[in-house]
């Protein structure tokens, strides 16, 4: 504990512990919970019935952590799971890794044996806390149901506050039953660290001794509510930007000076411009493999500014020359006012530059023949729902296809596993985004590998009616691996064939979800206007080319600056 | 060159087994370690001094530090981290 507990109400009614954790999400605002009930959290159930959360019976643990984290990721608030024990909390884990390595905010609450069962292996015990050490923000053993309160106050604290991420509270079940009149308030202060002016003044100076300044913006941006104010930044120094994958729409994609995503499977001019660059302003951004490439080679000529929240990310993979820590809203909205009190930067004809490189490496969708072209179709997806789309992906190569291809007018309209890279997050996540922005036209796009990871939470769409739109990208194999084994491997294609996939309309349908199948470029525009019409949940089955792959390509371990192209 | 580090640590479940995962994880070998109860706690705190050593050159000691004042219930006390002859 952080921080003393206090007593915040007189004596009470006597209440369980399961019963402290209801009435204490209830307190917290939480409205939606994602979850599968099991042995040893039937308590926490029993007082679900007639509390005021809405329940989401998920089909599959995974399922519902991913659709909490997704929920999270629209929202904003903490996304909440619960399982039961054992194999239930296990089948939690990698969603948790999902929120970990992405910075979003969850909380997980795991049933777990009673206390005097714990550390004899009894029947659905696994020591939870401790197999998720390493993919947790923070974890908390309940020893009493008094604590309940405090724990559960705590955790989303913690989840929520500074760098996000996932918080396990274990709730053995002798907790769960036993009923205490204590009930504690918390109250934990915030210790964000201040910004430092004298670092700001330093990056002032370095930006304006720079001749060739470019911003890399990383998810951190989103996450902090720092949006307006990097716009703002960006529209008062004309800086050009690029954007990691888990950044795309923080500025939007059709902006003027937006280059596009960096790193492996990055826009052309977006790679050149971080190659070129003599300064890089990155802003809740971590040098992750996928966008540097070959770290020695990375930005070779640039000076490093770096805002962060969290002071263990500067520094850990490239030295900043200057380090902001702290709120990354106070920290860029002190810098462009620092930066409106002097003269204008004399980048102009850098600007125009990288501009102009953009437009000339601008993407093309004039491929030739009668099928499907993916791009296409994304962007087209993209445009059609407008404002309100909201991507929601799984991981491979029609996920690279959506964050290059797709329009993206805010942060939020883009959901992708990017630290994780999990395969199955695509159903799921487009489940708890739906959830999170009924208004919003949530479309997930998935591939037939991973897609077939999570499908059982059709199931969940169904009982729900979530009006979710699936746009299904069917290479009948494991594309991004294939591209791989074509590239790298000496064309050994090996595991990839999955040209038995069940006819994915006919799978939709049993599960009682209206489904149609579009196999031709023709079919595309009539196909996009009925699925996004639909008023209930709708499957567009997209069969492409199993030899399609994603250009351009930074091969692995190399330096960004040399992109392979297809033909 | 190996370092100590001198650390607070709450007396929670898990809270050792954290702290040194985080350790070993960060790529840091443990070549030595001290606890005993912080006096006055009631051994709510224990006091622990680990002695790190990392796996190859491009281990930050000073990063390290970081990653430890992220976890919770924990804490680098004193001087940060106290330097110390080759081990």
């Amino acid at each position: 504990m952080t921080a003393a507990a206090f007593k915040s109400s007189a004596e009470a009614a006597p209440r369980s512990g399961a019963r402290l954790l209801v009435s204490t999400l209830e307190r917290l605002g939480v409205e939606v919970v994602f979850g599968y009930p099991g042995g040893a959290i039937m308590p926490v159930y029993d007082a679900l019935a007639g509390s005021k959360l809405k329940h989401i019976l998920v089909r599959h643990e995974q399922g519902a952590a991913f659709a909490a984290d997704a929920y999270a990721r629209k929202s904003g608030k903490v996304g909440v799971c619960m399982a039961t024990s054992g194999p239930g909390a296990t089948n939690l884990i990698t969603g948790i890794a999902n929120a970990m390595m992405d910075s979003v905010p969850m909380v997980c609450i795991t049933g777990n044996v009673a206390q005097g069962l714990m550390g004899t292996d009894a029947f659905q015990e696994i020591d939870i806390l401790g197999v998720t050490l390493p993919i947790v923000k923070h974890s908390i053993l309940v020893r009493s149901a008094a604590d309940v309160p405090a724990a559960i106050e705590e955790a989303f604290h913690i989840a929520a506050s500074g760098r996000p991420g996932p918080v396990l509270v274990d709730l053995p079940k002798d907790v769960q039953f036993a009923t205490t009149s204590e009930d504690y308030g918390f109250h934990i202060p915030n210790e964000t660290p201040r910004i430092d002016h004298d670092a700001i003044a330093a990056a002032e100076a370095a930006i304006r001794a720079a001749k060739k300044p470019l911003v890399y913006i990383g998810g951190g941006v989103k996450i902090g509510r720092a949006t307006e104010a990097l716009r703002a930044f960006v529209a008062a120094t004309g800086i050009p930007q690029v954007s990691t994958l888990n950044a795309l729409g923080t500025i939007p994609t059709d902006a003027p000076g937006m280059l596009g995503m960096l790193g492996m499977h990055g826009a052309r001019a977006a790679n050149h411009a971080v190659q070129d660059s003599d300064l890089l302003i990155v802003v809740g951004a971590r040098f992750d493999d996928r966008a540097t490439g070959k770290l020695a080679e990375f930005a070779p000529n640039a000076r490093i500014v770096h805002f962060d929240i969290d002071a263990s990310e500067v520094g850990k993979l490239r030295a900043a020359n200057v380090a902001v820590v702290g709120e990354l809203k106070d920290g860029v909205e002190s810098l462009t006012a620092r930066l409106a009190g002097g003269p204008a930067l004399d980048i102009q004809s850098w600007s125009e530059d990288c501009v102009q490189a953009a437009a000339v490496g601008a993407y093309r969708y004039d491929a030739p023949g009668e099928g499907v072209y993916a791009p296409a179709l994304l962007k087209e997806v993209s445009e059609a729902a407008g404002d309100d789309f909201v991507a929601a992906c799984d991981v491979g190569q029609h996920q690279m296809w959506a964050a290059m291809h797709c329009r993206f007018s805010r942060p939020e309209a883009h959901i992708t596993s990017g630290g994780l890279g999990a395969m199955g997050f695509g159903l799921p996540a487009g489940i708890g985004a739906k959830l999170a922005d009924p208004s919003a036209t949530v479309v997930t796009i998935a591939g037939d590998g991973g897609f077939m990871m999570n499908i059982q939470e059709l199931a969940t769409l169904k009982r729900y009616g979530i009006p979710l739109k699936i746009v299904l990208i069917d290479n009948s194999s494991l594309g991004l691996v294939r591209q791989w084994q074509e590239l790298f491997f000496a064309e050994n294609y090996s595991e990839i064939d999955l040209s038995d996939n069940p006819d994915f309309v006919k799978v939709a349908e049993a599960f009682g979800i209206e489904a149609f199948r579009i196999d031709r470029r023709d079919q595309v525009s009539d196909g996009i206007q009925r699925l996004l019409a639909a008023d209930g949940p709708c499957l567009a089955h997209v069969v492409i080319d199993s030899r399609d792959n994603v250009w351009p390509l930074v091969p692995p371990g190399k330096s960004n600056a040399e992109m392979m192209e297809g033909s | 060159m190996s370092n100590t580090i001198h650390i607070q640590i709450d007396r929670a479940d898990g809270s050792l087994q954290r702290l040194i995962g985080l350790v070993e994880r960060r790529g840091f070998h443990i070549d030595g370690m001290n606890m005993a109860d912080v006096p006055g706690s009631g051994g709510a705190f224990r006091h622990i001094a680990l002695t790190v050593r990392g796996r190859d050159a491009g281990r930050c000691i000073d990063n390290l530090g970081r990653q430890i004042d992220r976890l919770f219930g924990v804490r680098r006390i004193g001087n940060d981290i106290i330097q110390s002859e080759a081990a």
